[in-house]
Order: C-alpha cells, then structure tokens, then sequence
C-alpha cells in the first residue's frame, strides 16, 4: 500500500459518486467540445479566406454582367460554371484608368463524364505571358513554362502527377499538385495555358462527344491588379462605367461576402457557446456547492487531523480539475472527430470555403480548450473551496451530523 | 503540559448569549490521564474541542507546552495538530472512502512523518484486534470496530497528547477494557498525555486526575 495523498482522497470521492461525477464530466465535454469545433470550424475558414483570397491574386475580376452570379457562386462555392465574352474586353479594362496587370481567363464546365469520379472538376485556362496568378506559383513550384499538353491540378483533383486526364478528347499530362486553399474554386480547379484550351474545344469537334465551342477571340473573365493607390472598389466602379456590359467584382467584395455570412455565424456560435459556458459554469458551481455542503463534515475532521486550509481547497479544487481534464479531453476528442467527419456536410450547406488550420494552430486551439475547461473547473469549484477551507473544524464536524 | 486559562465559550442561541464553557481554568500535568466527567450537554466536546483549537474561544487561552495555541496562525496549528496532537470523536469519524487502513493512516497525509509508517499502523490495527479488517471500507464495519479503528488513527502520528471524547461508548465490557489497557501502555511506555471524556465512573476512577464539568464549569475533584 502506498501513503494517502491528498489526491487518493479526491480520486476516492469522484468515484463513489460516480453517477455525478460523470455527469459533470459530460457537462464539462459537451462544452469543451462545442467551443473546440466552433473555433476550429471558425478559423478553418478565415483561414481559407485568407489563402484563397491570397491564391485569386487579383484585385478586380472582371465577368460578364450577365454572368454576375455565377461568376461569384464559382470563386465562393467552386460550382463550375462556362461563360464567355469577347476578348476585346482586356484591351478595353487595360486602358482603364488604375488598372496595373489584367489578364484574360477561360473558365470551361467540364463535361461531367470527363473525370475524376465526385469532384465537379473546373477548367481554368491562363495566358502564360500575362498571368500573375498561376504564374508565380509555376515559376516557384515547376520551375519551367507549362506546355500545352501539362495541366496543374488542384489538391482536390484525385490524381498525381505523371497521370494522364483526358479533357473534352483530349489527353492531358498532370505535371503539379497545388496546395489545398479550403477554396474549391482553386482546389478542384485544372489549371491549362490559353492555346492548349483553344486547341482542345477545336478538337472536342471531332474527338469528344460533347463538343464546346469556344472561338479563339472569347474569353470569361479578366483578372486585374491595380495600380498602387488605387482604391479597388474604385477600380472595380470604373471598369464598370468605362466597359460596356461587365460586371467587375472587387475581391475585397468576395471576402466581404465571406465575411458577412461568416460574421453572423460567429454570432450564432458565439452566442450559443456563451449560453452553454455559463450553464455549465453554474452547473458545476452548484455540484460543488452541494460537495462541500454533504462533506462538511469529513472536511472538518481532516481539519482536526491537521489539514491546513490550502490542503482542503486542494482537495476540492482538485476534484473539478480532474472532472475537467478528463472531460475537456473527452469533449475535444469527441468534438474534433465530429467536426472531421460531418465537415464536407456542414461545408456543403454552408457554402462557404473551409481548410482545417495548420497543426500548430490546431494543437494550440486544443491546448487552449482543455486549458478553457481547466479554467472553468476552477472557477466553479472556487468559491466552494475558499467556502469550505475557512470553515471552523468544530463547526464543520457539528454541522455535518 | 495543558494549561487552561479563565477559558470560555459562548454561544448565541435565539438571542441569548449562553456559555457553553464557562471561565474555566485548569492544569494537566504532562504524561497525566486526566478525565472529564459530566451530563450531557454541560460542555465536555466544547472543552475538548477548545483545547484541540478546532474552535476559538471567547476569551481565555490555552497553552500546551508554554505556547499559546491561539497565538499560531491557523497553518502553524494545523501542524500542531498534526504532529503532536489527536483526537477520538465521541461520534463516528472515519471516511467512507477509505479503508480501515488508510483511515488509519490518513493524518500522515497532511505532514512529513519520515518514516513510512504502513508496518505501524498494521501493528495498530492489530491492537485493536481488527487485522483481518485492513481493506474493509467503513460501511462494512460495526459501529464498535469503526470506533476501534479511530482509536487506532488517534495514535499514528504518536502524539503528544490524545484528547477522547467517550472513547469506549459503544464498547462492550472487554473490549473496553483492552482500551483501557492500551491508553494506560501509551501512556507509560510513550508518555503520552491523555484528556479521556467520559460518563463511566469506573474508567474516570482508573485515572490519576479528575475533573467535574457541570453547566460549563469545571471542578478538579482529585489530583493524584
Ligand atoms: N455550535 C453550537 N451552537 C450552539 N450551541 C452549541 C454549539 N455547540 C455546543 N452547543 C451547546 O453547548 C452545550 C455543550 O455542548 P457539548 O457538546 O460540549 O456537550 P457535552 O458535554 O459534550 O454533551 P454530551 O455528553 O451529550 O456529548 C450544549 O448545550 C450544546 O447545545
Ligand atoms: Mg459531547
């Protein structure tokens, strides 16, 4: 047999009322989990904003003002989606007073047999001479000009490199993988130069079974950075009063969007976690009220054995610290593995982008929750602990009769 | 040594100020058995409580050994308490969670008692003639053994003083004795101080020194 320690007294105590000690160990995981998923779901998509928005590299999208939308369903949801206009329209933003960079884009909807068993898979076509999106990223990763028999892919993509995908009859070389953004639009995006796609819907005529037809002077969208000091919306306002029948989307407009959607969601989850927080918080105050209440007595005879007062409120406190590491662990378990697994669902009917944070912020989202659950069994069990430290030994004992 | 100075100790019940221990001095020698009898009621477990300074008292002072108890800060009491002091509770004090023996050996939780003193409170265990009961929890025991078990807690810390509130209450005649027997062996062999309440003439009588408590007052009827 070892020496009791304060910590056999309180071990002791937890498991003789089990049945309320795993209660308030659920209350403490209920909670634990809730604000852990809410916080990791929360950054995971700032966190995609960020990269994605970083990853669009453009400061003014310009589309067809009837293709408004679907313009933005595509940069927002990754739905794929075709449209085109005529190429003019790059000469025309180009001269528009601000604009730095413009780039022509082709955005092709894949025919749906095409590839890659589940993922809507998005053609995206870029002039290698102009481009600032793609470009950088090649120039850092493949270190060579894409031909126009290469494609890059997006993480999404469920290939390798070295595979071979056939677009529209035409085969293609996956030479990159990208990084995954959280945004579908560039992660399940097939990135090709401008002449291979060209190339490719004039050939669908005679190789694919759903031809596209796309005539080399049409393109979907032009990608814009301004000129230093130069406002985007403003930019955006002016290409739109200077070009006839664009509509030209500030991305600051795409992150806003994101931003509203995201901002009353944070409410909602704020909100509801906070309602949770303090319902455990007085939950478990309560418990420990009635603890220190029905134990009076032992309290007081430990007292009379010579327990100082800090080993009594050790002994409370270290009652709710264990119920809250214990349940704080099993709530992050339980509440990141939900998370993981309903995530495509929730992110589904959210519409809005999401990548899981970085392992080191994701070790310290659960560091801090567990430490959040440490906390919230020390404030609980805090008042009762200093109630029943102070209580005379003789008083505690006669009470408790 | 005890030494129990114009002590008292009231009460405020329905307004009225009652003094459970009333003005009462008195000296306890070292290594003296000393007894407290009296009715119900009149203040022993006060007085006992007062001289363990598990409560405050209205005025007067206890010194144990020339120090006045209520001059410690309450951690430096509680280290009195834990190494020189023990009590035996006139009423069931042990804790449900734990065994006969860890009950026995739970003031040794709250201060470095050196040596690990498990062989010593088996032996303990023995001498109340519970050995077979050393994993029992509280709740599978008599009211007699439970008692049996604190009087063997009372002597783990092999204090200076033991202060017994009817220790033999619910005893029978034998065991009673055995008791008795093992506090007059403390007391030669250890020196052991004991302050033993009780209503039983016959153990008060088996005492070097008696006192008298009636309505909070105390009367030192002999001093041997
Ligand atoms: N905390 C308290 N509040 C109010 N009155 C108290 C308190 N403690 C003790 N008393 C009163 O003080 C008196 C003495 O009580 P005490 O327990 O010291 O008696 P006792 O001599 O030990 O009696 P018994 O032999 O029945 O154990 C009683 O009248 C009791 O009601
Ligand atoms: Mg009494």
């Amino acid at each position: 047999m070892k020496k009791i320690r304060i910590f056999t007294l309180a071990a002791r105590n937890l498991r003789r009322k089990f049945i309320r000690t795993l209660v308030l160990l659920l209350i403490v995981a209920v909670v634990t989990g809730t604000l852990l998923s809410a916080t990791i779901f929360i950054s995971g998509m700032k966190n995609a904003l960020r990269i994605g928005t970083y990853r669009l590299g453009a400061d003014v999208l310009v589309v067809p003002e009837k293709n408004e939308s679907q313009a933005k369903a595509a940069l927002l949801a990754g739905e794929p989606t075709s449209f085109y206009m005529s190429r003019d329209v790059l000469k025309k933003v180009q001269a528009v007073e601000g604009v730095g960079k413009a780039t022509a884009q082709l955005f092709i909807k894949p025919a749906s047999f095409t590839c890659c068993a589940n993922v809507d898979a998005f053609l995206v076509a870029f002039d290698p001479k102009m481009d600032f999106t793609i470009e950088p990223w090649l120039q850092k990763n493949l270190k060579k000009p894409l031909t126009d028999e290469e494609i890059i892919v997006g993480s999404s993509i469920p290939v390798v490199v070295g595979d071979t995908l056939p677009f529209f009859g035409t085969p293609f070389t996956v030479v990159g993988t990208m990084e995954p953004t959280g945004m579908k639009f560039f992660d399940q995006s097939v990135f090709m130069t401008m002449d291979a796609a060209y190339q490719m819907a004039e050939n669908s005529k005679t190789k694919a079974m759903e031809p596209i037809s796309i005539n080399r002077d049409e393109i979907s969208a032009v990608l814009v950075q301004d000129q230093e000091n130069f406002n985007p919306d403003r930019v955006a306002i002016k290409i739109e009063h200077d070009v006839a029948g664009v509509k030209a989307i500030a991305s600051d407009e795409v992150v806003s969007t994101v931003r509203r959607q995201l901002g009353g969601l944070l409410k909602g989850i704020l909100a509801i976690s906070a309602v949770l927080w303090g319902l455990a918080l007085l939950m478990m105050g309560f418990a420990f009220y009635m603890i220190v209440n029905e134990r009076q007595r032992e309290l007081g005879l430990l007292r009379a054995m010579g327990a100082k007062k800090g080993h009594v409120f050790g002994l409370i406190i270290s009652e709710a610290v264990a119920i809250s590491i214990v349940g704080g662990i099993v709530g992050m378990a339980v509440g990141s593995a939900l998370l993981l697994s309903f995530k495509n669902l929730i992110m589904h009917s959210l519409k809005l982008p999401y990548l899981l944070p970085s392992a080191v912020v994701l070790i310290e989202l659960i560091a801090g929750a567990v430490l959040f659950a440490v906390l919230t069994g020390l404030l609980a069990s805090l008042l009762p602990a200093v109630s029943a430290s102070r209580m005379e030994p003789y008083e505690a004992i006669r009470k408790g009769e | 040594m005890i030494e129990v100075r114009e002590l008292t100790k009231t009460y405020v019940l329905d307004g009225q100020v009652f003094k459970a221990v009333d003005n009462v001095s008195f000296v306890i020698g070292r290594g003296e058995m000393a007894s407290i009898i009296g009715h119900s009621g009149s203040g022993k477990t006060t007085l006992l409580s007062l001289i363990g300074g598990l409560t405050k008292p209205a005025s007067g002072s206890v010194l144990i050994e020339g120090k006045a108890i209520w001059s410690m800060s309450d951690d430096e009491l509680s280290g009195f308490r834990n190494r020189k002091m023990n009590f035996i509770y006139q009423f069931s004090s042990l804790v449900p969670t734990l065994t006969a023996l860890e009950n026995i050996l739970l003031p040794t939780a709250f201060g470095d008692h050196g040596e690990n003193l498990v062989d010593y409170a088996r032996e303990l265990l023995g001498v109340v003639g519970l050995t077979e009961k050393e994993n029992s929890y509280p709740s599978h025991l008599s009211g007699g053994q439970q008692r049996r078990i604190a009087i063997a807690r009372a002597f783990i810390n092999k204090p200076d003083i033991v202060l017994a509130d009817e220790p033999t209450g619910d005893l029978d005649e034998d065991t009673e004795n055995e008791i008795i027997a093992l506090f007059n062996r403390m007391n030669k062999d250890a020196g052991t101080t004991f302050v033993i309440v009780t209503h039983n003439k016959e153990i008060a009588a088996l005492t070097g020194h008696q006192l008298k408590m009636a309505n909070g007052i105390v009367s030192d009827i002999s001093r041997a």
